[in-house]
């Protein structure tokens, strides 16, 4: 009986132990190095599985991508986008596109958890789109698309006890996908109750992380997409051979003109008869976002979460606030006062702590061809970030000075009516 | 709380590998503990049914009660008597629960009943099967407990296999000697491994890697023909294997680990894809629905429509019989056009198929039959299954009216 049970057992045992041993060692396994070709798919990807996972971020950004955090606006490629045109003009810096619809402040939170050193001193550009800053914040489907297990495991295993680390917990602990681990899932607890991790809890996460990192090294790079890099060399095609502002100004506004065709928002045609045509003759989208604030949301202390992360790593950021197409806005009802006082709140967070380098493009929204579509950058509106980007990555920058404060996390901040700000400010002085 | 999809990860197959241990030993040793058995199985009912799917646990119970009540009243009355009238109403009153959860969706706006619980059609067929092999006289002897360990057999409680009462009786109440029992051991870690490859990686390709990106670009590539295009053909094919592949999977898992507790529950899957006709196809596709469908529907079906000469020629009859059980069969999946379109579609290709058979036994000498013939039939089989699983997708449903 022993050797037949032998016979029956032996392999799957074996097996168990081999697939174990490989994932749980913390070894490179020859995996480590990425093509730079890799890397160049990869960096305009916005393929989840990237975003989610370690290994190609972490390669990219030591072999001098910078990071590029956002969201919808990075599958807009026309021939300004960043991407393009850091590559047409050779440019001493190339974007690694980090987010994709969807993905807000948590997500990018959790992302930063396993490049700490690539971003330790280094430069990055953040894009905060109005639209995240909506009444309940994040969408917990969205979130838990872009949950990664392997970040959050790295998180757990290098966090602090102070409030950055008890607000992620408490708000990750809100989402459906904090669930998909028990064990994960009971740290976080402990976590957010300010409580101390157990040796047991410790050994675990530290070999889920291995067990995820060797997987992630495995596996992040099969199946990545490649249409984003062929449409990247495509569009760089389309442009002069030397960089001259006003020349790819006068460009921009010739493709847009030629994309958008005589719709009544001046938006690229091919978005606009797609599907939003035929949802415009319902009737249903005149004045729809009239009630829609972007002025009390969750999302304010999820983007402290950022800012506080940034500062200490000691990253030096750009931030863009990219407007919205104001026929659009005109036509839905969006109100221009809740944007003007969004853009105030968050000049506020930003400046208050220092974070001075800001590109506020949200008063472009009328700009002929700024916009591609209704809430998204294109031609010459990438050109506008362009404009800053390049030289705040290109050239020496001053060193930063920030001054986090835990006050952002409050509910009283996340809630601070807009009429409140001047006040609050003095307060806070 | 911990909950699990049965066989959903592998946390769980860790869990039912350590359950599973003891019992395993037992039965090496020619011992079956059904204290022990009655345990794993409310072990892992509770991780199926408990935690956030608590309402779920208190359905399966309820449920579970009432059939009980039916099944158990119906075999002591039997003892007795036997009225055609009495039979046709606990038949009736046994698949009521069943009716209301398939219902509900149509009528509420895709809203699930509250009643529901995973595994409420394959408990509601093992509780009218048994109720009719009652009837027939070919069970006598029912037990209350035996029946509860055959409906919450937790190796097939969400999907089956659909055992019979008879045949779960027959291994619950044995041990198999070593020799056998190792045997068994052994086919029950093949097909759960087999099972691996087919759930965990084969549906996971083509259902999660594949068909959304097929999808999309389908609902991007409508406007021609019925809103028809090239990746309609590749979603059509994509679906039939993700079906396949999942389903096949589980059924292994199932079966698999039935064997691992000493139980011979049928399999379910027996190479479909190579069915020359389409009723050698439901003789290997989804084998123990098809053939409970088979014996309490169409075989009593036909039975009563002889009786009562209600068809002239049998062929008649047949052809009929063939239609009402595909037509039940799709409303069993639930009411919405597509399932029963798909019913229909089956019941009609039954029809043809042996309209066509009769036909080539008639002309045999004129009606060629070689290898080329065999490839040629098998291929059309595959492709007309595959046609219809894009019915039962709702794929169409989403293309035409979303």
């Amino acid at each position: 009986m022993a050797k037949r049970l032998l016979r029956i057992f032996g392999p799957l045992i074996l097996a168990a132990i081999l697939v174990f041993a490989v994932l749980a060692m913390p070894v490179t396994w020859g995996f480590s190095h990425v093509s730079a070709a890799r890397e160049r798919q990869a960096a305009v990807s916005l393929s989840p599985n990237v975003l989610r996972g370690k290994h190609m971020k972490e390669q990219a950004l030591k072999d001098g991508y910078v990071p590029f955090f956002g969201s919808s606006e990075w599958s807009r490629f026309d021939p300004m986008h960043p991407s393009v045109l850091a590559q047409k003009y050779k440019r001493s810096y190339r974007p690694f596109l980090l987010g994709a619809r969807g993905s807000q402040s948590l997500t990018q939170y959790f992302v930063m958890q396993n490049i700490q050193g690539e971003l330790r001193n280094k430069k990055a550009v953040f894009v905060i789109s109005p639209q995240w800053f909506v009444k309940n914040g994040t969408r917990k489907d969205a979130f838990g698309f872009y949950y990664s297990q392997l970040q959050t495991a790295e998180w757990l295993t290098h966090f602090r006890h102070d409030a950055i680390d008890q607000y992620a917990a408490q708000r990750l602990l809100q989402m459906p996908a904090a669930n998909s681990d028990h064990f994960i899932y009971a740290a976080l607890q402990c976590v957010a109750k300010g409580e101390k991790l157990t040796d047991f809890q410790r050994f675990y996460l530290q070999t889920r992380k291995n067990m995820l990192t060797q997987e992630d090294q495995f596996f992040s790079g099969i199946d990545l997409p490649s249409q984003n890099l062929n449409r990247v060399n495509q569009q760089a095609k389309k442009l002069p051979t030397h960089y001259s502002y006003s020349a790819l100004d006068r460009l921009g506004g010739q493709l847009g003109k030629a994309a958008t065709g005589d719709n009544r928002f001046h938006i690229s045609d091919k978005f606009y008869k797609q599907g939003l045509k035929k949802e415009l003759k319902t009737g249903n989208l005149k004045n729809f976002q009239k009630n829609l604030s972007y002025t009390k949301s969750p999302e304010f202390a999820d983007f402290q979460l950022c800012l506080d992360q940034f500062s200490r790593l000691n990253t030096n950021v750009l931030f863009i606030i990219p407007p919205i197409n104001a026929r659009w806005q005109k036509y839905t009802g969006l109100s221009a006062t809740m944007l003007k006082q969004f853009d105030q709140k968050i000049h506020y967070q930003l400046q208050s702590q220092g974070f001075n380098n800001i590109v506020d493009l949200s008063n472009k929204g009328n700009v002929p061809y700024f916009m591609t579509d209704t809430i998204h950058l294109g031609w010459r509106g990438w050109l506008a970030v362009d404009k800053k980007v390049n030289p705040f990555l290109s050239k020496q920058q001053p060193q930063p000075h920030y001054a986090i404060s835990d006050k952002f996390y409050s509910k009283q901040w996340q809630n601070l009516a807009p009429s409140d700000l001047k006040q609050y400010e003095a307060d806070n002085k | 709380m911990l909950s699990f999809e049965p066989y959903g990860n592998p946390t769980y197959f860790a869990l039912l590998g350590v359950a599973l241990l003891p019992l395993m030993i037992g039965l090496l040793y020619g011992k079956r503990s059904r204290l022990y058995e009655t345990l794993i199985s409310i072990f892992f009912l509770v991780l199926t049914f408990g935690g956030p799917k608590w309402t779920q646990g208190v359905a399966l119970i309820i449920y579970i009660l009432y059939e009980v009540a039916l099944t158990w009243g119906y075999a002591v009355y039997r003892k007795h008597q036997n009225s055609g009238p009495i039979f046709y109403l606990m038949v009736i009153l046994a698949i009521i629960p069943l009716t209301i959860v398939k219902v509900t969706p149509a009528v509420e706006n895709g809203q699930a009943s509250l009643i529901g619980f995973l595994g409420v059609s394959y408990l509601t067929f093992r509780a009218v099967q048994t109720m009719m092999e009652t009837r027939d006289g070919t069970l006598k002897d029912y037990q209350v407990m035996t029946f509860l360990q055959f409906m919450l057999f937790f190796p097939t409680i969400s999907s089956g296999p659909i055992d019979r009462y008879r045949r779960f009786e027959a291994d619950y109440r044995s041990v198999p000697d070593r020799e056998k029992y190792l045997g068994m051991i052994q086919k029950g870690i093949r097909y759960i491994f087999v099972g691996f490859l087919y759930k965990f990686i084969l549906a996971y390709y083509f259902g999660t890697m594949l068909m959304p990106k097929l999808q999309v670009m389908a609902m991007h590539s409508r406007g021609g023909f019925l809103d028809l295009s090239w990746p309609v053909l590749g979603y059509m094919y994509a679906y039939s294997a993700d079906l396949f592949f999942d389903f096949a999977g589980y059924s292994l898992f199932a079966v698999g680990t039935s064997y691992i507790m000493g139980i011979a529950t049928p399999m379910n899957f027996n190479q479909p894809w190579r069915s020359p006709n389409i009723k050698d196809f439901w003789n290997r596709w989804h084998i123990t629905l098809s053939f409970w469908f088979r014996d309490f529907i169409y075989m009593r079906l036909v039975f009563w429509f002889m009786k009562h000469k209600v068809f002239k020629k049998p062929t008649t009859t047949a052809n009929v019989t063939y239609i009402i059980n595909m037509l039940v069969m799709g409303f069993w999946h639930g009411v919405t056009w597509y399932y029963i379109t798909y019913g229909l579609f089956h019941g009609c290709a039954l029809v043809i198929n042996d309209t066509w058979l009769r036909y080539k036994k008639k002309h045999r000498a004129s009606v060629p039959h070689n290898g080329f013939t065999q490839v040629f039939a098998i291929f059309l089989t595959a492709n007309m299954v595959c046609f219809s699983f894009l019915i039962f997708s709702g794929m169409l449903d989403k293309l035409w009216f979303h």
